[in-house]
């Protein structure tokens, strides 16, 4: 029985260990494991800013959607919001966005001008000032002695209350702005065309046009997002071909599939002759026009018979001399646009900033009435705006000195008349006079019939044509100047300055191209004593005894009074709270409720809520429902060359700087990579005066003079001289011609007759 | 032969040495090792336990260290085919969008004009391969680790700072590169990518929004599988 004693259970208890070893093994692996993914998740760096706001771009009217990265407390990194209508991508002008709150030499306190010198003061006395004099004035010389300049980049809800106590309160329409300096054209086409304004298309026909006519634009400088758009349907689609239309070999021009370089001043000639081609060559659809177009001659209304004989003058053959470009080519342009599957065309500058603008205009138009290239995706006219808030801010709210809000005219007396319901106002508050346009105020306080004006986020002493003359102008007036910088070409003329807040040191609301209302969330303190400009406007309208009309005193009591104000005509946008425009990437009008998710397509059915059932596109900005194909004869530009001014000059904008510079120039990524302006010459031009590289050279015209540096380029036409706007050391707009469309007043910036010498090197 | 499934053999091979090593090991009696046994390897003349343990050496340590080595270039290294990206289902969008026609994005037209020709996911993000910095490996990790635990929520944020070496390794110097002067101005912030280059070129990759779960575009980008 001993002998079969159980011996210890040796065998089985290094079984045990071995397996509590190995379990303990594994167990610290799996923490170590653990462990390692709980370090990572700490150490890992969290990028480049702790966190982001979606925001807006400060620069041009692509409006595009963007991130705005922060960490403590500063603007640290900028990116394209891939869920906005730009899907990520800006350009480097939006991607250095986050220098422009710091940039160097701020206002920051307003100020006076006494003796002849500007110093600085408080706000109350800066204000008590304004108040004073606006009111002297308007006593003494009346309420049109007045005048508000504003800008296509204040936010809607400054430049809503502005127009608002302009016109309601002060009864003045003298109500303009930097907006009839680039888009006016375009606008007043479209009211021409549809009887409402804004573009009917929407960016995202891009994505799906087969044809791109490029016609007076220079997207690959001027709206980067919009020519990478362009090119990547390119990339996407091997069937997609661009032409481009301008008479300078651009560099969109440069990239395109087909340049046409029309002489200056003379493409209304193509437009007609591919119109006449389109008739004549059965181009045209047919059951289209005769369903939603009808023509119009002097405001009388013509049949399809009197479009065809009045094109007879613009046979390819009769106009090629004139246009410089020869018949067949034109033809086949023509067939191209008419039978592509999908025609977008884009036009912006080139177009409006002529005196022929409003007809360029509609004839683009109505090259796609005619071939039915409307209203399915990528076939579309769209005209590219130029400043962020142009379109929501100024033509939205009528904030130009004929319009009233939401597509209204001061010379109509039910829109009067219901404009003074809205504002509370009493029965013939709102004068019945048009105000002055941009170039006829700027004349006015020259000549003395305003003395007082406010101008607020704009430069017009460096983006008025005839410049010289209209900084004396704002000399010789007393002119309240809001501003960034003490040293703008406008600052320096002022007789009050106000130190304004900008981009997102203030809110508000930003509407871009394709009718795309968006917010701008206040992230940051103005610098100094810095305010918003809506700030300014309730306290000259408190100082002016007018505190009870605008009762809205912060942006989102003026974005939703004014939203409500839109809510019974077609430019509709109640759906749009500030809740709505917080979470989205913007949305566009019409958006009648909250629940709408806003309109790509206008006039379209099933896009637009306004288009009836059944209609398929329905052009109700007319009572008869269609839109109207105008019969424009071409007439010459004012400027023409001479034997004294033997070439043309022709204003831009370059990649990386925008307008006349006040930001751009003065980030250093930006200011280094466009250098100063300088002069472009044809090799010709420059031969014939012995002009080299470099040489200081002075270009003239018959409204001034400006000297700068040559650069020679191959490929510039002979007979053309090119400069950029941006460089008030080389102030272009001095030599730039003022005259102006005879119904949009816009200016012709496009086309100057100048003559051009050798200084020296 | 890829040098990938070279690679794999080679790891396999590896890997059954050392376990059948270890079981034959786990076996020997060390202790009745007679002292005067000799083993003759080529040249070299080893006593029997000597011999045991070194096989030993090899079995627990060498071994295993070399197969972890290989398993680790063959992660890093051998990945870099498309496939293997894809096998992780979050990653299946970018791969059907790089490889639809219709698409805009930055990755399909890269790949449908055959500007990348093979690799295309690791020819842009490089950084993750061996030559990669620790960054890369440290996110590679912690996005395993999210993956493999299902402790990821959509739509899925990429954290980190997508690095324009990756670009800039084919664009850089090349004349278009060369003809837009703010390349050279913001060359300091592109070089530490503190300025991204798909600010004005574009968006890679659908947007999170497009291949989060319920937007109307997330099944086609799933190839039609959910």
């Amino acid at each position: 029985m001993e002998s079969e004693t159980p011996q210890p259970a040796e065998p089985q208890d290094i079984h045990r260990r071995e397996f509590m070893w190995a379990m303990a093994g594994l167990g610290a692996a799996t923490a170590a494991a653990f462990a390692g993914w709980g370090a990572l998740e700490a150490l890992v760096p969290p990028g480049t800013a702790d966190e982001w706001h979606k925001s807006v771009c400060r620069f041009c009217g692509t409006g595009c959607t963007i991130r705005v990265g922060m960490r403590e407390g500063e603007i640290v990194d900028i990116r394209g919001h891939e869920d906005g209508h730009n899907k990520g991508v800006i350009c480097v002008k939006g991607s250095m966005l986050r220098a422009l709150p710091k940039i160097e030499g701020r206002l920051t306190t307003p100020m006076i001008r006494r003796n002849g010198k500007l110093e600085p003061a408080s706000w109350d006395e800066a204000l008590d000032l304004i108040g004073r004099r606006f009111k002297e004035i308007r006593d003494t010389h009346g309420p049109d002695a007045l005048a508000f300049y504003g800008s296509g980049q204040l936010f809607t809800e400054e430049t809503y209350t502005a127009n608002k106590l302009f016109k309601g309160g002060l009864r003045t329409n003298n109500v303009d702005g930097n907006p009839r300096l680039c888009m006016s054209s375009a606008a007043a086409g479209y009211v021409r065309v549809y009887g409402k304004d804004e573009p009917p298309g929407c960016y995202a026909d891009i994505d799906h046009a087969e044809l791109f006519f490029i016609f007076g634009a220079n997207p690959y400088e001027c709206h980067p997002p919009l020519w990478e758009r362009v090119q990547r349907r390119r990339a996407a689609n091997r069937n997609a071909f661009v032409i481009c239309v301008d008479p300078r070999r651009s560099e969109t021009a440069k990239r395109s599939d087909l340049h046409l370089p029309v002489i200056p001043g003379t493409d209304l000639l193509l437009l007609n002759a591919m119109a006449q081609v389109m008739v004549e060559d059965g181009l045209c659809d047919m059951k289209f026009m005769q369903r939603h177009v009808r023509f119009d001659r002097n405001g009388e209304t013509v049949d399809f018979e009197a479009f065809r004989a009045f094109l007879r003058d613009y046979t390819p053959e009769k106009v090629e001399q004139q246009l410089g470009i020869g018949a067949d080519l034109i033809r086949h342009v023509a067939h191209r646009f008419a039978t592509s599957r999908a025609s977008t065309s884009l036009w912006t500058m080139g177009v409006n900033q002529r005196t022929q603008g409003t007809a360029l205009n509609t004839m683009l138009n109505a090259l796609h009435l005619i071939t039915g290239q409307f209203g399915r995706k990528g076939a579309t006219p769209f005209s590219i705006t130029g400043q962020p808030n142009a379109c929501g801010g100024v033509r939205d709210t009528g904030s130009l000195s004929h319009l009233l809000p939401a597509g209204r005219t001061v010379t109509n007396p039910d829109h009067r008349r219901e404009v003074e319901h809205k504002w509370g106002l009493p029965e013939g508050a709102i004068s019945q006079t048009p105000g002055h346009d941009a170039v006829s105020l700027f004349r006015a306080m020259g000549d003395g019939r305003v003395k007082g004006a406010l101008i607020m986020c704009t430069n017009p002493g460096q983006s008025m044509p005839a410049a010289d003359r209209y900084a004396k102008a704002m000399q010789d007036c007393f002119t309240v100047v809001s501003e960034i910088v003490p040293d703008s070409e406008t600052a320096k003329a002022a007789s009050v300055l106000l130190p304004a807040a900008l981009w997102c040191e203030k809110e508000g609301v930003l509407g871009q191209g394709e009718r795309r209302y968006q917010l701008v969330p206040k992230l940051l303190d103005p610098p100094g004593e810095a305010r918003s400009d809506l700030w300014m406007l309730v306290e000259i309208a408190k100082r002016l005894g007018l505190g009870d009309l605008i009762k809205a005193r912060t942006p989102q009591e003026v974005w939703d009074e004014w939203r409500h104000f839109s809510a019974d005509s077609y430019y509709n946008f109640e759906g749009m709270t500030y809740d709505r425009l917080r979470a989205l990437p913007g949305l566009q009008w019409p958006c009648p409720d909250e629940d709408h998710p806003g309109t790509a397509r206008r006039f379209v059915e099933g896009e637009d809520p306004f288009v009836s059932k059944g209609a398929g596109i329905e052009f109700y900005g007319r009572k008869d429902k269609r839109a109207v194909v105008y019969l424009c004869p071409y007439v010459p530009s004012p400027e023409q060359r001479s034997e004294v001014y033997p070439l043309y000059l022709t204003t831009g904008r370059v990649l990386e700087q925008w307008h006349t510079g006040t930001m751009t120039m003065r980030i250093p990524e930006l200011r280094g990579a466009a250098g100063p302006a300088r002069f472009t010459v044809s090799e010709v031009d420059a031969k014939r005066r012995g002009i080299e590289a470099g040489d200081m050279i002075e270009v003239s015209s018959a409204f001034g003079a400006v000297q700068g540096r040559a650069v020679i380029d191959r490929e510039m036409r002979p007979g053309l001289v090119f400069a950029a706007f941006y460089d008030a050391r080389l102030l272009v707009n001095r030599v730039v011609a003022d005259h102006v469309d005879p119904v949009s007043k816009e200016p012709e910036f496009k086309l100057t007759a100048v003559q051009m010498r050798r200084l020296g090197n | 032969m890829e040098i990938t499934d070279l690679t794999r053999m080679f790891a396999g091979a590896f890997s059954a040495v050392g376990l059948v090593l270890c079981l034959w090991l786990s076996r020997v009696e060390f202790g009745k090792i007679p002292r005067e046994r000799k083993i003759h390897i080529g040249f070299a003349t080893l006593s029997g336990l000597a011999f045991f343990k070194l096989l030993a050496l090899a079995a627990l340590f060498a071994i295993p260290a070399t197969a972890v080595g290989v398993a680790n270039y063959h992660t890093v290294e051998g990945v870099h085919d498309v496939d293997s990206c894809n096998r992780c289902h979050v990653m299946t969008p970018m791969v059907t969008d790089m490889r639809d026609p219709q698409s805009q994005s930055l990755a399909a037209r890269h790949f449908k004009n055959g500007w990348i020709p093979k690799d295309q996911c690791y020819q842009c993000h490089s950084d993750y391969g061996l030559a990669g910095d620790m960054r890369a490996k440290m996110e590679g990790y912690r996005h395993l680790a999210r993956y493999t635990t299902r402790t990821y929520t959509e739509p899925i944020m990429y954290r980190g700072v997508f690095h324009n070496d990756n670009c800039l390794k084919c664009h850089q110097g090349t004349p278009a590169f060369q003809a837009v002067p703010s390349h050279a101005t913001v060359s300091e912030r592109l070089a530490e990518s503190s300025l991204s280059c798909t600010n004005c070129h574009g968006a890679a990759h659908p947007s999170r929004e497009r291949r989060t779960p319920g937007h109307p575009d997330y099944s086609k980008l799933m190839g039609g599988a959910e």
